[in-house]
């Protein structure tokens, strides 16, 4: 029990009175991956915008538990210090806030809430440049402001990126594969591995089994109108993808 | 020489002895003018009713206290004091640099009250006919001026009327940066009406930054009424930090080929402070550029108007004309009231504008936090990013600085 990163107990969620989630469990403990796949529109980004603690969805029931906190108290920024990070399905675009100040400051935030010794600046240059490396994000990319003028793919990587920085305790990866040409695939896979330890966990949200060679997941759950239907191990992918949902 | 006109504010004030002819003509038109009203479309959004109740009282003493205090070393500047409206020559630079002349308007200034319209504009009849004293720059041709001259305005009394009068003349191919401060010593109801006169002379280079002050407790009414002669370029920043009531008409006339007029603005208003920034620039001649960014982010109750009038009149063809206003309302008590004016009368004209008035992107915010920054400085940081753009176009890093430290 002690191992368990986030255990979600029958959460229910809304959004201007239409209920989205319609009672999800689901237990993640330290070390392991899992993947949700589900249908369009079935909830996915809607559970990681839920846990990320966007306030326009209101959770009418259940509860989560993240390393033993009631996750939903907090407020976003407490789940981050907390060590939870969501990569976005559709990262936006900031403009004037330049990449490095955005980190500086919430790095900077971070330990101050948990009372730990911030990075020199000569450190916090140093861990630039090792986790860009990981994602192979150039120069360039890391000085512009947050996301802007950035492709598809670079975004996503600058999500990766951002993780490594942060080094979460639950990563949620929504759609982080999406739009990726098969080389980025490989560096965003090799940068979220490389970050993988026995003492954090990983959530994937994906349309494709492609990714899961990459990433290879302990679980996989489906998610289907608001609640996980199905969940087996890496196999349930291939057999999704072969046959759909509409078996299930 | 003291006059009681129908105006009861300006009751026992003494005229202006810059020029007694010009003073005595500003009377004469004061007459027949009236204060604005709702119904002044000038003037629509911004009521003077508060301004012209009260009384106030003009200053003669110069130097009233050492304004030491005010003066920013990382500027490196040269600094000149207006006291409660009056020059104060004993604190300010004024011999330390060649090629520049600053001294009183004198009586046989032939530019001074050349530009202005006395005629039609009240507060510039007022100032006119009011002005204790005011501050000629001269820059003689082909000087590049390498320190900004720093104007520091700083009223100390209560109840203080304030006619700072201000003239510029820049000689041929010559340089001058000038800022602009308005500051006041915990003071209330006092009322800065301020007019600078400024001629920029063909292929000169003029910058003008105003950062305005003066506190919740005070009002200011500020025109700037500029010249541009051929190939010239200017700049006029209008920055409005912690006033209570502020009206800023910024006119420029561009007249010759070749010029490039740049305006820019940055009002935060916060409880129930009301700015008002009113760009006009007149296009007389082809070829020339202008370029406006404002940028406004309202919060309580506070209030905000830009207007900005372009004007290209016939002939004046191949004019580019580029124009901007962002505001953000914070709360969803503030108002902000934008109306961009293009008149058109040259057909080969390109021409821009747009504004726009929203509120902070909740998506931005939430990305930031959802990466452990805290909603409050996280939309401080928007701030920022939002404001930064119109800073970015301030080419001197310190006179920023200094902008933002206040
Ligand atoms: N603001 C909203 N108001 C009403 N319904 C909404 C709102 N936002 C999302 N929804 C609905 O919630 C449902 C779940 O959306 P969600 O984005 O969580 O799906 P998803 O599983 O992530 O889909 P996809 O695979 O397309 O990313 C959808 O039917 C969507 O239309
Ligand atoms: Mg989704």
């Amino acid at each position: 029990m002690s191992n368990t990163i986030i255990k979600i107990k029958d959460l229910h969620a809304s959004i201007d009175g239409k209920e989205i989630l319609k009672g999800v469990n689901l237990e993640v403990k330290a070390g392991e991956v899992h993947a949700i796949m589900g249908p369009n529109g079935a909830g996915k980004s809607t559970l990681s915008a839920v846990l990320a603690g966007r306030d326009e969805y209101e959770v009418t029931s259940g509860s989560v538990e993240f390393l033993g906190k009631d996750l939903l108290a907090y407020e976003p920024e407490e789940r981050a210090w907390l060590g939870l990070f969501l990569a976005f399905q559709y990262p936006i675009e900031i403009a004037g806030v330049s990449n490095m100040n955005f980190l500086k400051t919430a790095l900077q935030e971070k330990s101050k809430y948990l009372g730990t010794t911030p990075l020199t600046a000569r450190e916090f240059l140093k861990r630039v440049k090792e986790k860009a490396s990981l994602v192979e994000l150039n120069d360039k990319l890391k000085n512009r402001a947050v996301n802007e003028g950035f492709s598809g793919g670079e975004k996503k990587r600058n999500e990766i990126f951002q993780m490594a920085m942060l080094d979460p305790k639950l990563a949620i990866l929504d759609e982080t594969d999406s739009g990726l040409d098969i080389d980025a695939l490989r560096i965003v896979s090799k940068g979220v591995n490389t970050l993988k330890t026995k003492e954090n966990a990983t959530i994937v949200i994906t349309h494709y089994q492609r990714l899961l060679d990459y990433i290879v997941p302990d679980f996989v759950h489906v998610l289907a109108d608001g609640k996980i239907v199905k969940t087996g191990d890496k196999n349930l992918a291939l057999e999704l993808e072969d046959k759909g949902y509409d078996w299930i | 020489m003291t006059v009681t006109t129908i105006h009861p504010i300006l009751e026992n004030l003494k005229t202006s002895e810059i020029n007694i002819q010009e003073s005595k003509k500003a009377l004469s038109f004061l007459e027949k003018l009236s204060f604005p009203t709702r119904k002044t479309e000038d003037w629509k959004y911004t009521k003077v009713s508060k301004i012209i109740k009260k009384k106030y009282k003009q200053s003669f003493a110069s130097c009233g206290i050492n304004p030491i205090e005010y003066i920013n070393k990382d500027l490196d500047a040269i600094n000149v004091f207006v006291i409660d409206g009056v020059y104060c020559t004993e604190h300010s630079d004024t011999n330390s640099l060649e090629g520049v002349f600053i001294e009183n308007i004198g009586e046989n200034n032939v530019n001074y009250n050349t530009l202005v319209n006395n005629e039609i504009e009240i507060f510039t009849a007022i100032n006119t006919a009011y002005a204790v004293n005011g501050i000629s720059i001269s820059v003689q041709k082909n000087v590049e001026v390498d320190k900004p001259i720093h104007i520091i305005n700083i009223n100390t009394e209560d109840a203080i009327i304030a006619n700072t009068r201000t003239l510029i003349v820049l000689e041929q191919s010559s340089q001058l940066e000038l800022v602009q401060s308005y500051f006041s010593k915990n003071v209330k109801d006092t009322f800065t009406n301020s007019v600078n006169e400024i001629i920029v002379k063909e292929n000169a280079n003029f910058t003008l930054t105003k950062l305005e002050n003066e506190g919740e407790g005070s009002y200011l009414i500020a025109l700037d009424q500029i010249k541009q002669l051929s190939d010239s370029t200017i700049q006029i920043n209008t920055i409005t930090k912690r006033q209570g009531f502020a009206r800023n008409d910024v006119n420029v006339l561009v007249d010759g080929q070749n010029c490039a007029t740049y305006l820019n603005g940055i009002y935060r208003p916060i409880n129930k402070e009301h700015i008002d920034n009113h760009t006009r620039v007149d296009h007389l001649k082809p070829n020339c550029t202008s370029s406006e960014i404002y940028k406004g982010v309202l919060n309580d109750k506070s209030t905000a108007v830009f207007n900005g009038k372009v004007i290209v009149h016939v002939d004046a063809q191949k004019i580019e004309a580029y124009q901007k206003n962002n505001n953000v309302l914070i709360s969803d008590q503030a108002t902000m009231n934008a109306k961009p004016e293009l008149e058109i009368f040259a057909d080969d004209v390109k021409c821009s504008h747009g504004t726009t008035t929203g509120q902070f992107d909740k998506e931005a915010i939430f990305y930031l936090q959802a990466r452990g920054i805290s909603k409050a400085t996280a939309k401080e940081m928007l701030v920022e990013a939002f404001t930064d753009e119109v800073y970015n176009e301030i080419k001197n890093k310190n006179v920023v600085e200094y902008l933002k430290e206040i």
